[in-house]
This record gives C-alpha cells, sequence and structure tokens, in this order.
C-alpha cells in the first residue's frame, strides 16, 4: 500500500495506488509545461494564462471535452470534481458513474482511477488543475498526484465555510494542512505544486479585505508546512478600480506576510455572482473580467461563459468564453488607462483592512487554532455562508459606483478609520444600511446588480 | 396556559428547506427578525422537517416555523409534514415563503397542494412577513395540551 509522506489516504484509495517514490520519479520526469511554468510565463509577459471550468463523468466524454477545450488555446485546463468525490462518497460515484454517468456534476477522478487521470493529462498539450470544492481533500490529491496532476485547488477555509453545514474548521484546515505538508515534501524532491486558494468563497458581495485576508492566512498555514508555489484567487467584484487593486494587492500582502521562497501568483475568478441571462452582456461581463485581469496584473484568469445563468455550460460555449476573454486580456484594450490615484486610494485601504483582520490571528501561536477561534467569536466571517462555524453577520452593499463595502461589519476588529470610510462611502446608497424589508431588496438588488441587465425581452 | 409576558422576546424558528442550500435570504431575515426583537431560533440551510420539529420540542414557545425554500423543491422538502403532524409535532403554523415551485410562472395548484399538505400560511413578498407574524401573535390560542 501507498505510504505518502505527511498524508493520511484511506485504506481503499492508498491500496490502488502506486508508491510514493514511483509517484515523484513520474511527476520529475513528466515532460511539458508544469502550471508553475506557465504561471511565470504569463506574468514575463503581462499576459494573463487562461483556464476555463470543466468536469463531465464519463472518462471518454472528459477526454472529447478536454481536447475539443484545447481548440480554443487555454493556458491550463480543469479537471472539475463531481459533487458526490467531494464528499468522499466515492462508491456512490463509482455507481452512478456505471448506471447513468450524465447525472454526474464533474469527473469523478478517484473512482476512474489514476491511470485514466494519466490519459487525460497526456490528451491535451497545457497542464491540467483538479477544481473541487472538498473540506477534505486528501485522497482525491493523492489520486491527482499519481495522476501527474501537480495543481490542485483548495484549502481549509475556503473549501469549508461556503460549502458545508457542518463541518468544523479545525477538521478541514488539519486534512488541508497535511495535503500543503506533502506539497513540502514534494517540493524538497524536485516537485513544485502549484496549489490555489479559493478566494472567492461564497461569491456573493465577498469585500476584497474578507477575501484577501482568508487566502492570506491559508496562504502562511501552507507555506509553514512548505508549500511553495501559492495561487491566491479573487472574486471579480465589478467595480474595476477595486477590483484591480485587489490583484495588486494579493503580491504587495504576500510580500509582507509570506516567506519569500514561497511564489504567489495572483488569479482572477471572472464574475461568479448572478450572471446575466442575455448572452450579450454576459459575453460584455466577460470581456470585463479579461481586461480586469490584465490591468490588476493577474498571472491566471478562469473564465466564465455566456451560458452561466443557465447552468453548466456546453463545450462551444465555454470554448467561446476562453476566446474572447483572450481578446480581452490581449493589446486591444491597452488604450484603457485606470485612474491611478483612485486604484492606489483602494489599495492602500484593502492592505490595511487586511492587516487589522489578520495580524491578530497571525500573533497566536497556533494558527489554525486561531483561525476557528476567530471565526468563532466573529473577528473574520464570510459573508452569506452557509456553515454553522462562521457567525454570517457581516452584510456588504455596492456603493453607487458598484464597489463592494461592509455595510455591517459585525464583530470584525476595524479600526475607527475603516469604519467611518465604509460608511461614508455608503451614505449615498438608498435605503440606509439597517435591518428592514427595505435593506433585504436593496442587498438583493446589489447581488443581482448584473443580472439585471438584461432587455426587457428575452427568448 | 398562560399568555407570554410582554417583556419576553417573542421566538420564532427558521430555515431553508431540506434540498436547498441558499443562504442569502435566509439570513437577511434572520436579521430583520432579530432587530424588530424576535428571538430567533435559525437552523440555516440544508434542514430536514424532522429537525424542525426537534427545534420546537426544545424551545416550545416557538410561535412559528418559518421554512425558506427557493429552489423549486418545497414540495419534496415538506413530505413529511402530515406525517408529523400526526405524531403530534409541529402544532405551531409553518409559514413557507420563497420560490415554491420549478418554472417561472407559479400556478395556483402548486400552492394547492402545499396547503394540502399542511402548510399554514405562503409568504409572496417579504413586506407580508412581520403583519403576518403579528396577526398570528394577536391570534394565538393556548397550546394544545399533551398527554
Amino acid at each position: 500500500m501507498a505510504e505518502f509522506p505527511g498524508l493520511e489516504v484511506s485504506a481503499a484509495v492508498a491500496a490502488r495506488l502506486p508508491d510514493w517514490d514511483d509517484i515523484v520519479a513520474y511527476l520529475r520526469n513528466r515532460p511539458g509545461d508544469t502550471v508553475p511554468d506557465v504561471l511565470r510565463a504569463a506574468d514575463r509577459s503581462g499576459v494573463p494564462a487562461i483556464q476555463p471550468r470543466c468536469g463531465v463523468g464519463g472518462h471518454a466524454e472528459m477526454l472529447a471535452l478536454l481536447r475539443e477545450l484545447a481548440l480554443s488555446a487555454p493556458s491550463v485546463l480543469s479537471v472539475t470534481i463531481d459533487s458526490y468525490t467531494r464528499l468522499r462518497q466515492f462508491d456512490v460515484a463509482a455507481r452512478v458513474l456505471a448506471e447513468e454517468p450524465a447525472r454526474l456534476n464533474g469527473y469523478p477522478l478517484v473512482a476512474h482511477g489514476w491511470q485514466r487521470g494519466r490519459e487525460l493529462a497526456d490528451a491535451v498539450p497545457v497542464p491540467l488543475e483538479v477544481r473541487h470544492g472538498s473540506p477534505d481533500g486528501r485522497d482525491l490529491f493523492a489520486t491527482a498526484l499519481a495522476a501527474g496532476i501537480t495543481s490542485f485547488e483548495g484549502g481549509g477555509i475556503g473549501y469549508n465555510l461556503p460549502y458545508c453545514k457542518d463541518v468544523p474548521l479545525d477538521v478541514s484546515l488539519r486534512s488541508w494542512q497535511q495535503v500543503d505538508a506533502a506539497c513540502g515534501a514534494l517540493a524538497d524532491a524536485g516537485v513544485l505544486v502549484d496549489r490555489e486558494l479559493f478566494g472567492t468563497l461564497t461569491a456573493v458581495l465577498v469585500p476584497p479585505s474578507i477575501s484577501l485576508a482568508v487566502t492570506l492566512l491559508e496562504a502562511v498555514a501552507a507555506a509553514r508546512e512548505g508549500v511553495r508555489c501559492i495561487s491566491i484567487s479573487y472574486p471579480q467584484g465589478g467595480e474595476i478600480h477595486q477590483d484591480v487593486a485587489a490583484l495588486r494587492a494579493v503580491r504587495t500582502l504576500a510580500a509582507r506576510y509570506l516567506d519569500p521562497r514561497v511564489e504567489v501568483f495572483p488569479v482572477l475568478h471572472q464574475f461568479m455572482g448572478a450572471f446575466p441571462a442575455d448572452p450579450a452582456w454576459a459575453s460584455g461581463l466577460i470581456l470585463h473580467g479579461a481586461l480586469t485581469a490584465r490591468l490588476g496584473g493577474a498571472s491566471k484568469v478562469v473564465n466564465k461563459t455566456e451560458q452561466e445563468a443557465r447552468g453548466l455550460p456546453d463545450a462551444d460555449a465555454n470554448g467561446k468564453g476562453i476566446r474572447l476573454t483572450a481578446v480581452g486580456a490581449s493589446s486591444m484594450f491597452d488604450f484603457v488607462e485606470l485612474d491611478a490615484d483612485r486604484v492606489a486610494e483602494e489599495l492602500h485601504w484593502i492592505e490595511e483592512e487586511v492587516a487589522e483582520l489578520v495580524e491578530p490571528v497571525l500573533a497566536e501561536e497556533d494558527l489554525l487554532a486561531a483561525i476557528g477561534a476567530a471565526f468563532r467569536t466573529g473577528r473574520l466571517d464570510v459573508p452569506f455562508s452557509a456553515s454553522v462555524h462562521a457567525r454570517n453577520q457581516v452584510i456588504p452593499r455596492r456603493d453607487p459606483g458598484g464597489a463592494i463595502r461592509y455595510a455591517d461589519h459585525s464583530a470584525l476588529p476595524f479600526s475607527g478609520a475603516t469604519r467611518r470610510r465604509h460608511a461614508a462611502l455608503l451614505a449615498g446608497s438608498a435605503p440606509a444600511p439597517r435591518p428592514g424589508p427595505g435593506e433585504i431588496t436593496a442587498v438583493i438588488r446589489d447581488i443581482s446588480y448584473f443580472a439585471d441587465r438584461t432587455p426587457a425581452r428575452t427568448p | 396556559m398562560t399568555p407570554l409576558p410582554t417583556d419576553q422576546p417573542r421566538t420564532v424558528i427558521l430555515g431553508v428547506a431540506a434540498s436547498d442550500a441558499h443562504a442569502v435570504a435566509n439570513q437577511l431575515i434572520c436579521r430583520l427578525l432579530r432587530a424588530h426583537g424576535f428571538h430567533v431560533v435559525n437552523l440555516g440551510v440544508c434542514t430536514p422537517l424532522h429537525e424542525f420539529a426537534d427545534a420546537l420540542d426544545a424551545e416550545p414557545a416557538a410561535e412559528a416555523i418559518l421554512i425558506g425554500s427557493v429552489n423549486g423543491h418545497a414540495y419534496a422538502d415538506l413530505r413529511d409534514l402530515p406525517e408529523l403532524r400526526r405524531q403530534g409535532r409541529l402544532d405551531r403554523p409553518v409559514v413557507l415563503g420563497g420560490n415554491l415551485s420549478v418554472g417561472a410562472h407559479k400556478r395556483s395548484a402548486d400552492l394547492d397542494r402545499l396547503t394540502a399538505l399542511g402548510v399554514d400560511h405562503i409568504v409572496t413578498g417579504l413586506s407580508e412577513l412581520l403583519p403576518l407574524l403579528d396577526t398570528l401573535h394577536a391570534a394565538r390560542q393556548p397550546a394544545p395540551q399533551h398527554g
């Protein structure tokens, strides 16, 4: 049975995997670019790498999907994992796969096995990333490594609070600590794993400083386990000065708080909230996201599609999303210049707010325990999470320009200056932010900010 | 049972139906009710009906059970309501709100079958909620005696 350094893999999964030494040897000798190679090249060129989300249940269908999307020239392709596998229900995933693979909302990598995973990785000329949503991704990570996939999304906060109702943070943080420790062992053996942290969280009006505080804490924890390559994703909010500042803050915060041996890459997730149903508005929003990524110096952008409002996109729409993103991130829009003072002002305040959120936590001896305690007391919080392990009491609103501000920061330990700024910026937003039916309507209107941009006549 | 003293906060039990993970409206409504002085037992998203019944057993002073459903599966999620009521549980007004069946246009037949399950009130707009709770409070009968 395979033994992994630092990583506890369930007996049933480990029994099917190659030995650790064989996996390391395979990964070291695998030809072609890795995700870190792609991200470094993107930083050198100033043009972000592009990656779609994609995953279907059947193996032949997944191979076909990857090959079709590769024709649109993405820089990285995804293996998006199904919900059963995310919850470690590998037997259920295998049964549904046998009976009706189209019912799976992603690729059940553990059920298919690492050998088929290698077939996916060998089928396309670009590296793959596994994207999922598991509070405990250890078995999946071991299988991905054996498959030759060295880019793996997730973290103990970002893959718990938005996805689970009742998984204690300590449980998810400790399981991701093991994934990170295995990455540290791999780095020592000369294999660099890209660990992407999911700053998108609930995708509902996430204030930049909450996204960045969460991913920064996860990044510090990962670096302490020896992770040497971290992608930090941030969700496009839709106000470009704020979004560009947030992407730049990924690099400035990393320089301030992370071991300099760690490479950090900012990633933009094109708008993850309620998408416009109208294909023209949807395409405009995709283009806007691509431009935001380029102006913010993102190393990578994860694209959306014009079918987003309807659910999972088909390959055709996804290919179109990749190509449209490439146009938006190209030099075609080089004439666009943002107000530098306005971006600098946003950047200053984002850095300030993140410091106010993370520094008390980083000062504690046991970082993972401190993170759990901060969420219990509301000194860290995520708006609108499903979890009972967060307070869920922060209320975000859009200011008149569309930027996301704190209408109620609840117990977040913000300074007087930070609080006054948010109150002042929201003073122009009607109605005044206080609990009531009017507030609910207003928050829902802010959530539907882009979804509402639909012509009166829809097909 | 004597009426509750007026300085006691009024209690309601709030949650989202079993198959539904939409947290936004749930948390905003919880906040609204608390701002109006209610003691809210918020069970959050993906709450099976029997957990509403358990919560009422633990908080017998609750005046109403407020269930949200926006994914269109309200009927399936509330299927066990008649059985629980036969067992003498959930003997408070059940108020349902949200988006109650699949499809953009709600037919009265969809609402009728929810009523037939035993849903006491269907709220179609946020502004209806507080007045409805006040009406229920004013009309409150002594809770049925058990055993």
